[in-house]
């Protein structure tokens, strides 16, 4: 308590130091006088009494020195000394202070903007209870290369039983919710099992987080659990809403809670749908195989993932006895946080490894500017070494000067960071910003923590080395002021040296990133998808509710549309799919004529594309033989099916495909093959072709209607005008059908190339930094070399040298460095390129053509930057130039 | 004239206070002066601790200081002892009493053993 009060007010008198000198010096003077009082009054003569009190006093100065070290901190007093000694300096300089301030503040703003990013995404811990014991129950089936496939029921509940590992497991299953009673909405939802809030650990914000009991069994959604966001905006933030019936795909459903604001999708992968709400159900049942549950478990407390592997794989090997479907799958398990940031951790690590390089090369240039200005200030530093001034605390002077440039520069960095996180959330692609909910949101203390880091970080890396260069000064040398040429000599320009070939390395090395990446991007765009994404617009209108319960009524209503919308001037024509051929694949087995019974674990499958007529003329994919569907093929007609080239190939390799016969389950009638389509990249320019089989709406033997309507507008029109009018003859049809995800198929294929563009973006934004910061620190080195061989310069066009030779001399002198940086970033490059090659399409990592090309910018950009000072040099006026001091 | 001794460490301050208990109120001039009286002028009392003792007493709350005028006229700084500087004479003199006495006891212990 006693000695916290003394340090307090130690801290204050810090502050009034000059108030505090005067009050001492008056309490010793009146010291003084009632000493010299008293002696007089002993006798003395006055003389002798001034001469005895002072003499008993002591030194006044070492007393007064003694009484400053008690009142304040002496530590800090010093600091504060250098503190603003190092203010006056900066002031002094302000370009010097501009252009070390800027370049660190890009170098700083850069990191922490993508360790933002990172922290969001991969540091950040999970928002439930014990995440580290939360799994994703996933499966694989490795001899046919599938991996994160969804379960099957069966499989769950068999992996459920025969798993002691697990705590608890819940299931949930995607779905698509249409709210009626007021505007028709359709909205992403889960048919969820009542304890996965429980078993994340999160409560309602009202009502409860689970269903009532014995829920799980039923089939039907009865229940439904509400998010905030849809609580908001349909309900008005109703807080009596729990216990109220509304309508959800055409039935009456309870409210039994809402979930707080903020309740993240984390549980499930980043590419899947976000929810709006849940609903109970559907339960799972021992015999069904279809693929479509998700599942998190939560492990016992000290039961490992292995052990849970190992049981769960006992369990599908006495499954595959009863259901030989299942064969050859198995579970693949993931802790939650691999699997919610795993697919953007490495592009997050690749573009933190670029901005550490920028703000490498940063440091470099600024260390570069300090070393020049330490050379100027060789005299300074001889006064004061001369004088007596320690070693270190000249360091420390220098330290606390570097200190203040990097604390400015975080700050300003930090301003830059929230920027750069805002600008990085608008190119990410959506499944970066699932994962990383709060990506982009304001600065939170673990950012700012790092970004004070970094600012300490970047002092010691550019400060340390030139703060000792510059404090120890060859005393005598510097002195007698011996051509500052000399004085700052050999040592310090070979450290100069190596700094600029080191950033011109390093920018080499980003520069070679961001080629690849450009080569990535512009090979992506020249892909052939196998359709014609131009002016063709595509829009979801889900046919839910009972009115659409027979494939008949689900004909006719799109028979209309097609027609209604075929009408409109602009339209060329129109169609119908489930599945657009771009973002995805829903495989489905089935069985041909010739193997009608594949053994289980052999079973082929393709993606199942159910169209309406017109698909193949609306999305321009060429038929290569055969004939396209047509009005006659309708569910009375016999079942006909549209391959595509993969399928027939590996089904019926060298034969003629028209005309086999083939179908998805037994009891299904067989359809024949009446055309054959060219491939379609369904899922993405990097996953190649596969089997896909197209069957004509009208024949789906299975309650799954087609919703993604498409047309395509004639040449010159753009297809998204359409967006309108098609939701107005939607609604001249049926007031109640939802219509979304209106979007141009160029939209939705530039959505697949989001994440290469994004690291292109990103890293071209480092490089174009890296080859400016790079070209300055060229510039910097040359003009300061060509200032301190001013005199030799002169001496030789004194002596005859032509401005040729000159420009040759200071220009080789530079292109030295940067070739010689050059060859050793080339090195470098082909080393980390290989990090980018899961990245990279159409491009090798070590592409010949982007390392010349980007050798050669950074060539032509040093050039440029040797010029300048060179040109000064050439015309130096050698009378000038040897009188220069 | 005998070598005066030097007032050992951590003895000033118990001094400074006991001295402002007894005078009240006084500057540092007076409080050096009458530590070197009452030692019988054994003691020497080096100015260049007293005022950082001073300063440090004040910092930590057991005396307080203010300026005014002396009995002939002079301007000095004075100090007087607070309600928590009362207590810590208290408590010090005690802890001086107690170390004094065992020493005392352990010094004559050890003559009879002799």
């Amino acid at each position: 308590m006693r000695s916290l009060r003394a340090w307090l007010l130690r801290f204050t008198n810090l502050f009034r130091r000059r108030a505090n000198e005067a009050d001492f010096s008056a309490e010793l003077d009146s010291h003084l006088e009632l000493h010299i009082a008293d002696n007089l009054r002993a006798g003395m003569s006055p003389t002798e009494a001034r001469r005895q009190a002072l003499l008993r006093l002591g030194g006044i100065e070492p007393i007064k020195e003694l009484h400053r070290e008690r009142r304040g901190l002496p530590f800090f007093d010093s600091f504060f000394q250098d503190l603003r000694f190092a203010l006056r300096m900066l002031r002094k300089s302000p370009g010097f202070t501009a252009v070390a301030v800027l370049t660190l503040a890009l170098g700083i703003g850069a990191n922490t903007a993508i360790f933002s990013a990172v922290y969001a995404s991969l540091l950040r811990p999970l928002p439930f209870k014990d995440p580290g014991r939360l799994v994703s129950i996933m499966k694989r089936n490795p001899p046919r290369g599938w991996v994160r496939n969804a379960n099957s029921a069966a499989e769950l509940l068999a992996w459920r039983a025969g798993a002691r590992a697990w705590e608890d497991v819940a299931t949930w299953k995607q779905k698509s919710c249409v709210l009626t009673g007021g505007n028709p909405e359709e909205l992403p939802c889960e048919g969820i099992s009542g304890n996965l809030f429980s078993l994340l650990g999160v409560p309602a914000l009202y009502g409860s987080n689970t269903f009532p009991a014995s829920e799980d069994k039923s089939a039907a959604a009865r229940f439904t659990i509400l998010s905030h966001a849809l609580w908001k905006q349909r309900f008005g933030a109703d807080e009596t809403i729990v216990g109220r019936v509304i309508r959800v795909n055409g039935s009456d459903v309870v409210v039994v809670g809402v979930m707080p604001a903020g309740f993240p999708h984390l549980y499930a992968a980043p590419y899947l749908d976000v929810p709006d709400l849940w609903v109970s159900g559907p339960g799972l049942t021992p015999q069904n195989t279809w693929n479509d549950y998700y599942a998190v478990g939560r492990l016992r407390p000290g039961s490992s993932l292995q052990q849970a592997q190992e049981e769960m794989d006992n369990a599908s090997i006495a499954l595959e006895q009863r259901i030989p479907e299942v064969s050859g799958w198995r579970a693949q398990l993931f802790p939650l946080r691999v699997l919610i940031s795993g697919d953007t951790r490495l592009a997050l690590l690749v573009l933190f490894g670029a901005a550490t390089f920028v703000l490498l090369i940063a440091c470099v240039n600024v260390a570069n500017l300090l070393l020049s200005r330490g050379a100027a200030r060789a005299g300074e530093f001889a006064v004061r070494t001369a004088l007596g001034a320690a070693k270190a605390r000249l360091v420390r002077q220098v330290l606390v000067e570097n200190l203040l440039i990097s604390f400015s520069a975080g700050g300003l960095g930090i301003l830059l960071a929230v920027l750069g996180a805002r600008g990085l959330a608008a190119v990410a692609p959506a499944y970066l910003l699932r994962s990383a909910p709060g990506l982009g949101a304001a600065v939170n203390p673990g950012i700012l923590g790092f970004a004070i880091l970094m600012a300490l970080a970047t002092t010691l890396l550019f400060g340390l080395v030139p703060a000792i260069h510059t404090a120890s000064p060859r005393l005598v040398d510097a002195m007698k002021q011996v051509s500052r040429g000399a004085s700052h000599s050999v040592h310090a320009r070979r450290l100069r040296a190596v700094l600029v070939v080191s950033e011109i390395a390093l920018a080499l090395v980003l520069l070679a990133g961001a080629g690849l990446m450009a080569r990535t991007l512009a090979a992506l765009v020249r892909v052939n998808f196998g359709f014609e994404p131009g002016h063709v617009l595509a829009v979801r209108v889900p046919l839910v509710g009972v009115r659409y319960s027979t494939s008949k009524a689900q004909s006719e209503f799109w028979r209309r549309l097609i027609a209604s919308v075929e009408a409109l001037p602009g339209v060329e024509c129109a169609s119908v799919s489930r599945g657009l051929p771009v973002g995805g694949w829903a495989g489905q087995s089935f069985a041909t004529a010739e193997n009608p019974h594949p053994p289980a674990g052999q079973v082929p499958d393709a993606n199942y594309i159910v169209v309406g007529p017109d698909y193949f003329r609306v999305l321009h994919i060429p038929l290569r033989r055969g004939r396209a569907f047509d009005a006659h093929d309708t569910q009375a007609a016999p079942h006909v099916a549209i391959v595509n080239e993969e399928l027939a190939r590996s089904q019926w390799p060298g034969q003629d495909p028209l005309g086999k016969r083939l179908h998805p389950v037994e009891d299904f009638p067989w359809m024949t093959v009446v055309g054959v389509a060219a491939n379609v990249l369904t899922q993405g320019p990097e996953g190649g072709a596969h089997p896909e089989l197209y069957v004509p709406f009208e024949q789906y033997p299975f309650v799954i209607a087609p919703h993604d309507f498409v047309l395509r507008a004639v040449p010159g029109m753009d297809p998204a005008n359409f967006a309108r009018s098609v939701e107005e003859q939607v609604h001249r049809i049926d007031r109640d059908l939802p219509v979304s995800d209106v979007q141009t198929l160029d939209q939705a294929v530039a959505a697949e190339r989001r994440d290469a563009r994004m690291v292109m973006a990103l890293l071209a934004g480092f490089a174009g930094l890296a080859l400016l910061l790079s070209a300055v620190g060229i510039y910097s080195v040359l003009s300061f070399s060509v200032a301190q061989r001013t005199r030799e310069i002169g001496m030789r066009i004194a002596l005859g040298a032509q401005n040729r030779d000159i420009l040759r001399l200071v220009v080789g002198s530079g292109l030295r460095l940067a070739l010689l940086g050059i060859s050793i970033g080339v090195a470098a490059a082909l080393a980390l390129t290989r990090l980018l090659s899961d990245f990279l399409f159409g491009v090798q990592p070590a592409d010949p053509v982007t390392f010349v090309a980007v050798g050669a910018t950074l060539g032509a950009c040093s050039l440029l930057a040797c010029y300048v000072p060179a040109h000064r040099a050439a015309r130096l006026d050698p009378l000038v130039a040897l009188r220069y001091e | 004239m005998s070598p005066k001794l030097d007032v050992w460490q951590g003895t000033l301050a118990l001094m400074v206070l006991k001295t402002l208990q007894t005078l009240g109120p006084l500057h540092g001039y007076g409080i050096a002066r009458r530590i070197e009286q009452t030692s019988g002028d054994l003691l020497s009392v080096n100015y260049g601790t007293l005022y950082p003792a001073l300063l440090k007493l004040e910092q930590e709350g057991s005396i307080s200081s203010d300026w005014g005028v002396s009995d002939n006229n002079r301007k000095a700084k004075y100090y007087r002892l607070t309600r928590a500087g009362r207590k810590q004479l208290e408590r010090e003199a005690q802890d001086w009493e107690q170390a004094t006495a065992i020493l005392a006891r352990f010094l004559s212990a050890r003559r009879e053993s002799a």
